[in-house]
């Protein structure tokens, strides 16, 4: 229990590492504007092309999200296209991120490559190395960013180019809509009405 | 309808800074009056209606708040620490729009209690803090209260509560349809012998006022209403003041400075355009409602020859005394779904563990409430720091969100001197003004409060049947969207910087009205006593310069 708890501090740190990092140098007033053009322009597709991430990138980083969200008897972070939100955000949207994250990424692939001598794709490591080296490396920076990304891209809206057919939601349960009328939930059903307590004193 | 518009050169009675929860309510009092007014307001006038409930957008990518990069601020929890540059979500995060805040709250719209405005004198001094009895009482603004509730518009049941201040009319709308997490809040608080109610909320429960009711989007919290249901400024008292004929609101027009004379009275303000041409509009007098943050700041940057502490500053309090309200959660997971994300989110609060109680063995009280928090990409997010962050054990909790809600409690701060506003002495911002630097650390009887709450907040989801409950971690607060205290009211000019009707001790034709009047904390949910002041200012401006006294 303690050892999970200063992950989750390690984690909790890195993340706020990255949020910082990812401040400059757009503002994000700049950055929504960015969005807005981009799906004005219909620029943020879901092709299997990537702009920013390498073939060999991307395939790391999808294997790396998988992990973070398995395919399991419901779909993942593959699934929901993760991997395309986080390239297509670090082209336009999140480019301030771009030059860190590759960087991040680049010391990512070193570290596998030196745990296992002549792999050359984190992707293709069975699922237990992958676990076992994920369990060593996710208090680092990539990994918080990664993580960070692959939240935005698995939960957002799907026209960001990520949560494909709404994945991501139906993994959770939340349904977009309009308007939602009541009962919501189960244990509002057969509520009967609220009745004041007397009084007290 | 297109309202007035006025040019800079032209004498104008007020300018009001910031159209926000404060700010747009006396545009509407002074216009009504038949005072020709103009507000400025920094950020962009934006349309609700166009929003798209998205998180990516609004939330993590700023929306219509402060931004970290243009709007840069540094943070600290002492005055002998560096402050950091917050370069994400700033430490004080308000709305930078026509509407401010108000626009984005989640619109909790309970009153203070009569204890509030006189816990000094009931409870003694508390050393090394500023904890100070209010110069006006709960009777002076109970009538602006029920001002707030029929003029912007609030859901809720009166009498519900046997804590409740005396009022004198009922609520206008009844209370909004209950959610599962209200059911079980209230089934767990029963069980336990406490007094769930209603929460009174700024949402219509059905049509009021030409806006419609509440579609139960679920996306209050950081959002702007998409359909006028949650009462912003925006969307109630600002079209008011536009259709007097009287009064224009100038969006994107960030002032610089308070203009003073050789006499000592205010002539007017500078601001940068949206061009970012610096300009100049004259007015009889000023009224500053820029929020807890932003309104120091101006007067800071205001000073001069004349004021070199700043403009109202003779006391030195200026940005001194900032209070966040102490803010925890515990969390519960339930057997069957509640769907937490859907309508608004508070159904049920609880005012038990209000008042302060010396058993405790420290100051201060609070309110609890029923909800879940967050949308989608947020619960993610969080869920992630509260327990497995990866793998297949994280996917099942992230499958437990229509399952689970939290028991939000809201408590006391105490107003200390040290927790403050200043200019950072180094950082400018977009327009080259000095950046905001904050600096805050609890009370630890705010956090032992916050623990108090939390852990009555915990045994509220056990008795309600939760299948497992949490405890967020309690530590000290690093930001806030409460922004209180910083130009507090006082009968004295040497221990507070405005009076009781808000017309600044120093300058008698400068007016300050917003989160930074209050004098104590309250137990979180500020804006509506804020707009409760922000009426009963604007009457009495109103008076005054009809008499000649501005």
């Amino acid at each position: 229990m303690e050892s999970h708890d200063s992950s989750r501090r390690s984690l909790f740190h890195a993340f706020a590492a990255v949020v910082a990092a990812a401040a400059s140098p757009l503002g994000w007033a700049e950055i929504s504007r960015a969005i807005d053009h981009a799906h004005a322009a219909g620029q943020i597709g879901t092709t299997g092309n990537t702009s920013f991430l390498t073939a060999a990138e991307a395939a790391d980083v999808e294997a790396v999200a998988a992990q973070i969200i398995p395919s399991d008897d419901s779909p993942g972070a593959r699934e929901a296209g993760v991997v395309h939100f986080i390239d297509r955000a670090l082209a336009t949207f999140l480019s301030q991120l771009a030059a860190d994250y590759r960087t991040q990424l680049a010391t990512f692939r070193s570290s596998y490559r030196e745990r296992y001598p002549g792999t050359d794709s984190f992707a293709s490591l069975t699922a237990d190395q992958q676990i076992e080296h994920l369990r060593r490396t996710d208090q680092t920076p990539f990994f918080a960013t990664t993580h960070l990304l692959t939240m935005l891209g698995m939960f957002t809206l799907p026209s960001y180019g990520g949560n494909r057919d709404s994945v991501g939601w139906k993994l959770i349960g939340f349904e977009d809509a309009h308007a939602f009328y009541p009962p919501f939930g189960y244990y509002d059903r057969a509520y009967p009405g609220f009745a004041a307590e007397p009084e007290i004193k | 309808m297109r309202s007035q518009t006025y040019r800079d050169s032209e004498l104008v009675d007020f300018v009001i800074v910031g159209s926000g929860a404060a700010g747009g309510v006396i545009a509407r009092e002074l216009s009504q009056a038949g005072m020709t007014v103009v507000v400025l307001e920094q950020g962009p006038r934006i349309s609700p209606q166009t929003r798209r409930h998205d998180e990516l957008a609004d939330w993590y990518l700023g929306g219509f708040t402060n931004d970290a990069v243009k709007n840069p601020q540094t943070f600290r929890n002492r005055a002998d620490k560096q402050a950091a540059v917050q370069k994400f979500k700033p430490a004080l995060w308000y709305g930078r729009a026509v509407g401010g805040a108000s626009l984005h709250y989640t619109a909790n719209f309970w009153r203070f209690h009569e204890i509030d405005f006189i816990e000094r004198s009931v409870l003694g001094a508390i050393p090394n803090t500023g904890f100070a009895d209010w110069p006006i009482t709960y009777a002076d603004l109970e009538p602006y209260y029920t001002k707030v509730e029929w003029e912007i518009g609030v859901s809720g049941l009166a009498g519900a509560s046997p804590f409740d201040p005396p009022r004198t009319k009922p609520y206008p709308m009844p209370p909004l349809p209950v959610k599962s997490s209200g059911v079980l809040f209230e089934r767990g608080a029963r069980k336990l012998g406490w007094h769930p109610v209603p929460a009174p909320m700024a949402i219509n429960s059905q049509p009021y006022r030409g806006r419609a009711a509440c579609v139960h989007c679920g996306f209050c919290h950081g959002f702007a209403c998409e359909v006028f249901a949650k009462a912003s400024t925006l969307t109630t008292v600002i079209p008011e003041a536009e259709a007097t004929g009287k009064c224009e609101v100038r969006p994107e027009s960030y002032v610089f400075r308070i203009e003073t004379n050789k006499q000592g009275r205010v002539t007017g303000a500078s601001y940068f355009d949206r061009d970012r041409r610096e300009r100049s509009q004259r007015a009889r007098a000023v009224v500053v409602c820029a929020n807890g943050a932003e309104t120091p700041r101006l007067l800071l940057m205001s000073a001069n020859s004349q004021f070199p502490n700043g403009l109202a500053n003779s006391s030195g309090l200026v940005g001194k005394y900032l209070m966040f309200n102490s803010n925890t959660r515990a969390l519960g997971v339930f057997e069957h779904e509640l769907n937490e994300y859907k309508s608004v989110q508070v159904t049920r609060i609880l005012h038990d563990f209000y008042d302060s109680d010396p058993k405790r063995g420290h100051y201060g009280g609070g309110g609890l409430d029923a909800r879940i928090g967050p949308q989608p990409t947020t619960w993610a997010i969080r869920t992630a720091t509260e327990g497995p962050p990866w793998g297949s054990a994280f996917k099942a909790r992230l499958k437990e969100f229509p399952r689970s809600m939290q028991v939000a409690c809201h408590g006391t701060s105490l107003p200390i001197e040290s927790n403050n506003i200043t200019l950072d002495p180094a950082l400018k911002d977009a327009w080259g003004l000095p950046a905001i630097r904050a600096t805050y650390e609890d009370h630890p009887d705010d956090l032992a409060t916050a623990r108090f709450l939390q852990d009555r907040g915990a045994e509220i989801l056990e008795a309600a049947g939760a299948l497992r409950v949490t405890k967020a971690p309690i530590t000290a607060q690093t930001s806030s969207v409460h922004l209180l205290g910083t130009c507090r009211m006082g009968n004295s000019p040497a221990t507070s910087v405005v009076d009781r009707y808000h017309r600044s001790h120093d300058v008698p034709n400068l007016f300050i009205c917003d989160g930074s009047s209050l004098v104590t904390s309250g137990r979180g949910q500020p804006t509506m006593t804020i707009q409760a002041l922000a009426f009963r200012a604007g009457e009495h401006i109103a008076h005054f310069a009809k008499r000649g006294e501005i």
